[in-house]
């Protein structure tokens, strides 16, 4: 294993490049569809920031405690990680909300369910998937490391102008308390403009591809953009180990 | 006839306020209470419901500007205010923010769907409670969020149907500027409401004067003259406004 300092994605074929080539702060997408990989390599970018610094891994499709094995079922430690389970605050605080509300308007209220008091947090104001993320940010000033898996989400209830400037307010904490952070996107059909967007943003691209070789599935890893070292642009062949994603070099993967 | 037209009153209990307008507001009507801040159209507003709950009429105040506790608390150096009338349900008070929250009516301006859902609601809040007596403050608020004229017509209009077919009457605020020209936010609706309670606050001789006329009621005949009224610990005082000296403000 690399030292601590050089633990990018927690592969040891590929970390010491990328730490040599990444400024302090940073931030990189990952991008890759269902059946790619992907929510594993996001989980392993997080496992590889424990006891360096904080890490928040924010989850918007997975129950918290399928995420928790999921580290577990390669040793890694979850409890070392703070998982947001933005899903379920969302179902909570908006989806459950708007049920209510159908409810009410549709078979009137009684003065007593007008009295009764809801939890603080669901009338004080609207819930903004940025603003519950942002202001997690807002309150770490030391290095920290995130994960949001996924993007995806955002785009369902944001306009995509509005989820890349999501993109850049975390890149720009990267950047001034030298954060880490790596966005997950795994659907394919947001449109060019967008991932183009994102990846311009992001100082680091990941894809993963998984396809049919026979009778099981190859993945690939590729390093499509590191941040003026095109050197390090790669092509990889990926397989899943005891301890998650390791990388062998394609015979011409290096670009 | 007499005692037929009675039954076709809604007794204020403000007595003043019954004299001039015939033995009461008619059964039904709704009323707009129009002036400036510093009136006595909340005060006025709230006397009419305690008087009504007392009478075994309950009555409701949909509060949109002041939270409900701080209402009670205002209404508790009255003489004329009996806690229990609240506690036993006599005397109900809702925030209409809480409302809005519950039917998720928080767009800056509601749309035509949303004024029917928050009609029906008070509609039927009316129907389970058998509100008799209703007081709205303040109808500007409202009107903030109903910004067409038209919205706001078709907003009273309907309301006024549903409380009148359940036989409340009620009492909408209307915060207008002293010189305002006009008794409410749009202008059009004291042509819709049954009548229009004028407040405002005059000067003579270096005292403000808290002023009252009742410039419409529909369904009865009512003195047009103007009534000092007073404001003390046992309720509303009206008395004729006499003309000498000279006076400003209205």
């Amino acid at each position: 294993m690399p030292p601590d300092d050089d633990r990018i994605l927690g592969i040891p074929e590929l970390d010491p490049a990328l730490a040599t080539a990444l400024p302090p702060g940073w931030m990189a997408v990952l991008t890759g569809p269902s059946g790619s990989g992907a929510p594993l390599l996001a989980k392993q970018f997080a496992n590889a920031g424990v006891g360096k610094t904080p890490v928040l891994f924010y989850t918007t499709y997975e129950r918290t405690r399928d995420v928790e094995e999921a580290f577990e079922a390669f040793g890694w430690d979850a409890s070392a990680i703070k998982i947001v389970n933005l899903a379920d605050e969302y179902y909570d605080r908006v989806l459950m909300r708007g049920l209510e509300i159908a409810q009410a308007r549709e078979q009137g209220l009684t003065l007593d369910q007008m009295r009764v008091d809801r939890p603080k947090d669901r009338v004080a104001s609207q819930f903004s998937l940025t603003s519950r993320m942002l202001s997690d940010l807002a309150s770490i000033d030391t290095p920290f490391r995130l994960v949001l898996d996924s993007v995806d989400f955002f785009l369902e209830v944001l306009a995509p102008a509005e989820v890349t400037t999501v993109a850049r307010q975390i890149r720009y904490r990267c950047q001034t308390v030298g954060g880490q952070a790596l966005l997950a996107v795994h659907s394919p059909s947001h449109g060019s403009a967008f991932t183009g967007a994102l990846e311009d943003l992001a100082d680091v691209v990941f894809h993963l591809k998984a396809e049919p070789k026979g009778n099981r599935y190859e993945t690939t890893l590729f390093i499509e953009k590191v941040r003026n070292r095109p050197d390090l642009q790669r092509i990889a062949r990926a397989r899943i180990g005891q301890s998650g994603w390791t990388t062998e070099d394609l015979p011409d993967g290096k670009g | 006839m007499a005692p037929a037209t009675q039954l076709e009153r809604c007794v204020t209990g403000i007595e003043g306020l019954d004299n001039i307008l015939s033995g009461g507001i008619p059964l039904g009507n709704m009323v707009l209470i129009a002036g400036s801040v510093g009136t006595g159209k909340t005060t006025l507003c709230l006397e009419f419901l305690v008087r009504g709950a007392e009478r075994g009429e309950r009555s409701l105040f949909l509060s949109v500007t002041e939270a409900s506790d701080k209402l009670i608390q205002n209404l508790s150096t009255f003489e004329f205010f009996r806690p229990e009338l609240v506690t036993n349900g006599s005397l109900v008070f809702v925030d209409l923010p809480v409302l809005y929250e519950r039917l998720g009516l928080e767009h800056e301006e509601l749309s035509e769907d949303e004024i029917g859902i928050l009609i029906r609601t008070i509609r039927d809040l009316v129907r389970q409670l058998g509100v008799k007596r209703l007081v709205l403050d303040s109808l500007t608020s409202v009107g903030y969020r109903i910004r067409r004229d038209e919205r706001i017509r078709d907003f009273m209009l309907r309301l006024g149907l549903e409380l009148s077919d359940a036989g409340c009457t009620s009492l909408l605020v209307s915060e207008i500027g002293p010189t305002q020209g006009r008794y409410s936010l749009h202008g059009v609706e004291e042509a819709i409401v049954d009548g229009v309670v004028l407040l405002w606050n005059a000067r003579r001789q270096g005292d403000i004067l808290r002023v009252l006329q009742i410039i419409k009621m529909r369904g009865t005949s009512h003195s047009q003259a103007q009534y000092v009224i007073e404001l003390t610990p046992i309720g509303l005082l009206l008395a004729p406004h006499l003309k000498g000296g000279q006076m400003e403000g209205q």
